[in-house]
């Protein structure tokens, strides 16, 4: 039983880690909050919706799908919303994605309905592991987002799209000196944090078999708790943080009472913060 | 010139003789608080579907007394703040004679001391708390109470399933406590053991967590009192987890084409009540359901659709009888028996709400079944 519920706290806590690394990587970059992050991930899990149930396409290319809404999403974001208030200062953006969330929201309320969708099930098999019964789903999203976050940490590391994000993050100006074009790196760590939103957006439909209009709004809080709880910029803090979430909202399920999940997550969350106000592995320096 | 002004003239009198009828009197208005956006919101746009044609049915027999039946529509997404604000704004316009819904038990019980100060009937076609309507005598509800299908479920459940172990996970909500107590209460006299009871809040999707719990405590039966949408995902999400071996049971707010929808293989066998029936032969509501489906992509009305027109129907029934007057119309509903609707027959009891018989329904070969009693 606990290693069932830890099992399930761990598949919840890497869909948080998706779009927690999602904000990781816009403030990393651009020292900037995006509120629609988690409506960028509900566009993502209509896209994936759309590819399973509508065109019967393959769970592979949903995901892919649900990707590429999210960078373009990002994309357009980003050259909206955050390039021509780049030199004013914190509030616009902030509150263009307030708008921007909104009108996403509205949209698909207005054009789909605000009604749950079936998201058709895959790997519907369970397996015994240790006398507990395991969904095979679950490994399956665990190892996507593994998959996922391996992906990005070499693109970072290993790329010279990386090498540029890294630079713009440490001193963008500096960069810009040093001949970076910090406005396509910052269009692309907008980008790439989406598409990571869009991935979660996906999975997570395919995991609760619904999806909805306002299905953000907990998502991208639950998303930004966890990457300040990990430090702010710091993606590994941020898996870190997403996953100790998960499995402590999971764990208070078992041993206290449905009830009381998101208090207890966010309790302990105020506590670490309390005696570690830079975040789990947050540091100043530390960037990306 | 002169032939353009006759071609104009033609054309005002062919949109003239075209226009629906052209009313002389002022409409008679009814309110409608109903969660038109939010978490609830499809069951408004469902109630309102349904509202709809009940009013243009009245209005193409010639309205109330020669006067248009009118819906005033407020949203409110079920939420207890904003129904109480809707009902403030309502009693305050004299143009409103009475009020219908809201949604859930919640909003109405909020907006209900509003409506009780100023004189002006509620009447909620869903709200089955078992304490809703006593509390005022402008209140009234249609649907049935908890107190009744709460037997009735534990009934089903217990002695004609033969379970004896019950795990319970309700909504957290007025409607889901009064559900889940009334169920509990008398599934204890029926001597089942109830080995856990859990909830859930009206916003959740993930309840991977709390089922893992329950499977531990090993029940054979699991009662789920909640809206279809949460119903079809517990289930789901409790196949997923590999966790078969347990019968499902759940109140009559399961039962939608919805449910199935969604629900797939994991709703298959799960058992429900309802008043409602898409199989009843009775012409009148075959004609209802043609009528709805030809309005909603195809998808037949599901209990909420049914007794919100069932609900419209009462309204314009004692509008029509007691006249377009607050108080007329409060004492007409008080005195309503045997009104037959497509929910069967509704008589209102002293505590102004409507005892009503259940059937069992289950779940097989993916669709709905009713069972012998």
């Amino acid at each position: 039983m606990l290693l069932q519920q830890v099992v399930n706290g761990l598949t919840q806590g890497s869909l948080y880690a998706l779009v927690a690394i999602g904000f990781v990587i816009i403030f990393g970059t651009m020292n900037l909050v995006t509120f629609a992050h988690g409506e960028v991930y509900m566009v993502g899990a209509f896209m994936g919706y759309f590819a399973l149930s509508w065109w019967h396409l393959p769970w592979p290319v949903a995901l892919l799908l649900g990707m590429a809404a999210g960078w373009i999403l990002g994309v357009l974001t980003e050259k909206v919303a955050f390039r021509p208030m780049r030199t004013l200062g914190h509030m616009p953006p902030l509150l263009i994605t307030i708008g921007i969330s909104i009108v996403l929201k509205e949209a698909v309320v207005i054009l789909l309905g605000a009604e749950n969708r079936p998201v058709p099930s895959i790997y519907e098999q369970t397996i015994q592991v240790w006398g507990s019964q395991v969904s095979v789903l679950q490994f399956v999203i665990l190892g996507i987002v593994v998959l996922l976050i391996v992906a990005l940490q070499l693109l970072i590391q290993a790329t010279k799209i990386g090498r540029a994000m890294r630079a713009t993050a440490q001193d963008h100006e500096a960069a810009y000196a040093m001949g970076v074009n910090a406005d396509r790196v910052f269009n692309i760590a907008f980008a790439l944090a989406s598409c990571l939103g869009g991935a979660a957006g996906v999975l997570v439909g395919i995991y609760y078999n619904a999806v909805y209009a306002t299905m953000g709004g907990m998502a991208g809080l639950k998303g930004f708790a966890a990457c300040i709880f990990g430090g702010l910029t710091s993606i590994p803090g941020a898996i870190l943080g997403a996953l100790i979430i998960g499995v402590v909202e999971n764990l208070t399920v078992q041993f206290i009472a449905s009830g009381y999940r998101d208090i207890i997550a966010f309790l302990v969350m105020v506590l670490v913060l309390i005696v570690r106000p830079q975040g789990l592995l947050g540091s100043k320096m530390r960037v990306v | 010139m002169q032939r353009q002004f006759w071609i104009l003239v033609a054309l005002a009198a062919m949109v003239l003789a075209g226009a629906p009828r052209a009313w002389s009197a002022e409409p008679i208005s009814v309110g409608l608080s109903a969660p038109m956006t939010g978490n609830y919101a499809e069951y408004g746009n469902n109630w309102k579907k349904a509202m709809d044609i009940a009013v243009e049915k009245i209005n193409q027999k010639g309205g109330i007394k020669g006067r248009p039946l009118q819906l005033v529509v407020e949203d409110s997404k079920s939420d207890p703040k904003d129904s109480a604000q809707i009902a403030q704004k309502f009693v305050s316009d004299p143009r409103i004679v009475a009020e219908l819904g809201d949604f859930t038990s919640t909003a109405c019980m909020a907006a209900q001391p509003i409506y009780d100060r100023a004189g002006m009937v509620q009447l909620s076609p869903t709200a089955s708390h078992p304490e809703f309507a006593p509390k005022s005598p402008w209140s009234f509800g249609i649907v049935g109470t908890q107190a009744e299908e709460g037997a009735f479920m534990a009934g089903y459940t217990v002695e004609k399933e033969g379970k004896k172990k019950i795990a319970v996970l309700y909504i957290n909500n007025d409607w889901g406590i009064a559900a889940q107590d009334q169920y509990i209460k008398r599934a204890k006299e029926l001597g089942a053991q109830i080995v856990a009871v859990e909830n859930f809040f009206d916003r959740d999707k993930d309840f991977t967590g709390v089922l893992t719990k329950l499977r531990g405590s090993k029940p054979d039966a699991l009662y789920i009192p909640s809206m279809y949408n949460e119903g079809a995902l517990i289930s789901k999400q409790r196949e997923k987890l590999g966790w078969n071996d347990v019968a499902v049971f759940g109140p009559g707010s399961l039962y939608s084409p919805k449910l199935l929808e969604i629900g797939g293989s994991a709703v298959e066998g799960l058992h429900t009540s309802t008043i409602f029936m898409e199989t009843d032969p009775r012409p009148e509501v075959q004609e209802f359901i043609k009528t709805f489906k030809a309005r909603n992509n195809n998808v037949p009305p599901n209990m909420f659709a049914a007794v919100a027109y069932d609900a419209l129907m009462i309204m314009a029934n004692a509008i029509d009888k007691a006249g377009p007057d607050r108080k007329a119309i409060r004492d007409e509903l008080a005195k309503m028996r045997d009104y037959v609707g497509m929910t069967g027959k509704i008589s209102f009891t002293e505590r102004r709400d409507v005892k009503r018989s259940y059937h069992y329904l289950i779940v097989q070969n993916g669709a709905w079944a009713l069972l012998e009693k």
